[in-house]
């Protein structure tokens, strides 16, 4: 997980902002794991495990994919 | 800089082992002996009890302040990743003793390269997990 390679991206930023601006610390109580968490999926420095991904997606009521892709760099 | 609770207990026990354990060391080294004795072994229980009344106050201080006590799946990751880097230190410096107790006489060397190493591995557990949760896990 992460090592700062990950092939792993999100858009988790722009769907929070799409959302109403929600904070980071609104998601992350929502998904039930720590702002700083939030903060380190944003900025790919740590993928989350696959039920905190589908938390993730659920909040924003979109597909897995939508929020993640996974692509070679 | 924004630190969650679990940042700032790590914090809170980087520094209050460097200073009860550095103030050991500093006092007790110096009059290296062949034995340790009974006076380092006060200066010891003396670094132990100092250690943890700090980090219990500090906890409670924390606590207060930081309502958000609570940890998640990251936090745990790399938790295990520190212990697991601490492991090698500590593996390292068992062997180390054990060759250091084959090779000198009395126990005071024995029981600081033991004891100086425990410390590192814990500071080695708690630095890394402070970098990883500042770089990513």
């Amino acid at each position: 997980m992460g090592k700062g390679g990950s092939h792993i991206t999100n858009d988790i930023r722009a769907l929070r902002f799409h959302r109403g601006q929600m904070t980071q610390q609104e998601l992350a109580d929502r998904v039930g794991v720590t702002r700083q968490t939030v903060n380190a999926i944003e900025g790919n420095k740590y993928s989350p495990s696959l039920e905190v991904a589908l938390r993730i997606s659920r909040v924003f009521d979109v597909p897995l994919e939508r929020v993640f892709q996974y692509g070679e760099r | 800089m924004n630190l969650s609770f679990h940042e700032k207990s790590l914090w809170l026990m980087f520094v209050s082992l460097v200073g009860c354990f550095g103030f050991y060391f500093a006092t007790v080294l110096p009059a290296k002996g062949v034995d340790v004795m009974p006076y380092q072994m006060a200066s010891f229980v003396l670094a132990v009890v100092v250690l943890a009344v700090m980090q219990v106050i500090g906890h409670i201080v924390i606590a207060i302040v930081d309502r958000r006590t609570e940890t998640d799946e990251r936090d745990r990751l790399i938790e295990l990743k520190g212990r697991r880097n601490a492991g090698y230190v500590l593996a390292t410096g068992v062997f180390l003793a054990l060759c250091v107790a084959l090779l000198t006489k009395g126990n005071f060397v024995f029981a600081h390269v033991l004891l100086g190493f425990w410390v590192l591995a814990q500071l080695v557990e708690i630095g890394s997990q402070l970098v990883m949760l500042r770089r990513g896990a």
